[in-house]
């Protein structure tokens, strides 16, 4: 027998794993994974829907958008109810508000300045096994759409720093993670810059091209957005509203979409007023939102019902989960647009996959190990 | 059934897909990890495993179809914040009067005390071995990988493999040349050919 033969026979009759270390695997992983729907944010679009079915409760609605989506009859909009009547009072005057406020208008050489303020949760490890550590970091994108859209579109995105910690643990792995992000190659900002705002070589998720094609009657909107959502997110109803903050943050939606948009949240069941006076980044604006029973979260957008403008969208957990105590906003983003003359220069089309050496494969990139 | 890198690929932009992976092999890695440190270590080192496969699947190859090189890889990194572990392991194999194999395998050596002495052999010089020579070696016979999975696994070309691979067989050999293994033939078309192109 020769010594590999023999060393391939050596503790051949190890234990398998039991069925409880297995479920803790499990569970860890797909923790982290609703925690984390994009881990690698800088790596893809900002696709921060939240993922993950976490309760029986929704079957039953999920049963009938796959049901309608297979036979294509009827949509999920319109006869379930709809939210609050004092939600639907504010979508409403915000809807007559975007569409009386006209958009600025993006002249030949000119740029659709978006900026955005996002604040996002990271959930770490902590010191004791099985335990999570959570804190928020906020990053700050700019994001300029040419008057023609095939020209170059700019990104520029700062690194995210620590915006809120909980507790000495907490704030040390804030800490740790914001020096390694800026010892990196990136040195805390990555630029990008895309014909036709195909940045990493994917076209852009929100597009005003893409907008261009949805209905703005609210009910086929809101049907397009049950069938397009299909069976992800939490609920039908939650994911549409998430899908409205989603779209709107993008700053790209013109008045007369974001106006649709507003009196389609008011068609979905369990949309209320969360706060009328609700501050985000500063500004002042009513709180629309939905609670989703199932995974205690609220998805809310900020309007301001005067001028029809989103103000911001968040996302806060009503109970204590990856490290974060309850009440806090897992993410929220606040949004600016303006029309500008010049962008800044700099930048290419895959941003820190370039200054990383990466080469571009389907689906994806391949970089190099480190 | 589809493959590895397909699941991972939907992963990228959607919640499933990682699920799969981890239902798929996450058995495998505890196997390997178990015979590295215990099976106690071997239930974190599974887990974590995952949980970084999950964070930096944006750099999984799709190109290859399964991940399993690439998933030892990363167990294989977590193994070592358990040197120590694993190093008492194999003392403790060196020293011990368990021959660590089963007993048709004893028999096929000779004697239980052959097997005894020929698996205490094999352990020390496994245990005096440098990390990375091991490495190779472990994910070679107990990993079950070819040559290029072991390139693969561990981000290195795939002739630094062969030399690793043939370092740590000409040490494994000289030990045996100490202790002499009796000559029964086990056949293993793997292991034969392998050690004919070594």
């Amino acid at each position: 027998m020769d010594e590999l033969t023999l060393l391939r026979k050596v503790r051949d009759d190890v234990e398998e794993p039991t069925s409880d270390a297995l479920d803790a695997g499990s569970n860890a992983l797909q923790q982290w994974m609703v925690s984390h729907p994009s881990a690698r944010k800088t790596r893809t679009h900002r696709a921060r829907r939240v993922a993950g079915w976490t309760v029986l409760g929704t079957v039953a609605a999920i049963g009938i958008v796959v049901a309608l989506v297979a036979t294509n009859i009827l949509g999920l909009a319109g006869w379930r109810g709809g939210a609050s009547a004092a939600a639907a009072d504010t979508l409403g005057d915000a809807a007559l508000a975007a569409v009386n406020n006209s958009d600025p208008t993006v002249g030949p050489g000119q740029y659709l300045r978006v900026a955005t303020d996002a604040v996002d949760s990271v959930t770490t490890d902590g010191s004791r096994p099985g335990s999570f550590v959570g804190y928020l970091t906020e990053e700050t994108s700019q994001v300029y759409v040419p008057a023609n859209l095939r020209d170059n579109w700019v990104w520029f995105q700062e690194a995210a720093k620590p915006y809120k910690t909980f507790g000495a643990e907490s704030a040390a792995a804030a800490a740790k993670n914001y020096r390694n992000i800026l010892s990196g190659p990136e040195h805390g900002v990555e630029k990008l810059r895309a014909p036709g705002g195909r940045f990493y070589s994917a076209p852009p998720t929100v597009s005003p091209a893409a907008l261009a094609t949805l209905p703005r009657d609210p009910y086929q909107l809101l049907n397009y957005i049950y069938r397009v959502n299909g069976t992800s997110g939490s609920s039908p109803d939650q994911e549409a509203l998430v899908y409205i903050a989603d779209t709107l943050r993008s700053g790209l939606v013109p008045a007369g979409l974001r106006a649709a948009m507003y009196r389609a949240a008011a068609m979905i069941p369990g949309v209320s007023v969360i706060a009328s006076e609700a501050t985000l980044d500063g500004r002042t604006g009513v709180a629309i939102g939905r609670t989703e029973p199932s995974d205690h979260l609220r998805q809310e957008i900020i309007i301001d019902p005067s001028t029809g403008l989103l103000i911001g969208e968040r996302m806060v957990t009503l109970v204590a989960q990856s490290g974060l105590p309850a009440g806090t906003a897992l993410e929220w983003t606040a949004v600016t647009t303006s029309v500008v003359d010049s962008a800044p220069a700099g930048g290419t089309q895959n941003g820190a996959f370039d200054v990383e050496g990466c080469t571009k494969i389907p689906h994806g990139f391949h970089c190099p190990q480190g | 059934m589809r493959t590895d890198s397909e699941l991972i690929a939907e992963s990228l932009n959607q919640s499933t897909g990682f699920g799969q992976l981890y239902e798929r092999h996450a058995k495998t890695i505890h196997r390997y990890a178990a015979r590295r440190v215990g099976a106690t270590e071997a239930d974190d080192v599974m887990s974590e495993t995952f949980l970084i496969a999950y964070q930096r699947r944006a750099n999984f190859s799709l190109e290859s179809e399964s991940a399993l090189p690439w998933l030892y890889g990363i167990a294989t990194n977590l193994l070592h914040k358990h040197r120590r572990l694993e190093a008492a392991a194999w003392k403790t194999l060196a020293a011990t009067h368990e021959p660590a194999v089963a007993p048709d395998v004893a028999q096929a050596i000779g004697s239980r005390l052959d097997a005894q002495i020929a698996v205490a052999t094999l352990a020390s010089a496994i245990c005096r071995m440098p990390a990375r020579d091991r490495d190779a070696l472990l994910l070679y016979a107990w990993g079950d990988l070819d040559y290029e999975g072991v390139a693969e696994a561990l981000g290195i070309p795939i002739g630094t493999v062969r030399s690793r691979l043939n370092r740590a067989r000409r040490v494994l050999r000289a030990a045996n040349d100490r202790n002499p293994l009796p000559e029964e033939e086990v056949h293993d078309g793997r292991v034969d050919s392998a050690s004919q192109g070594a």
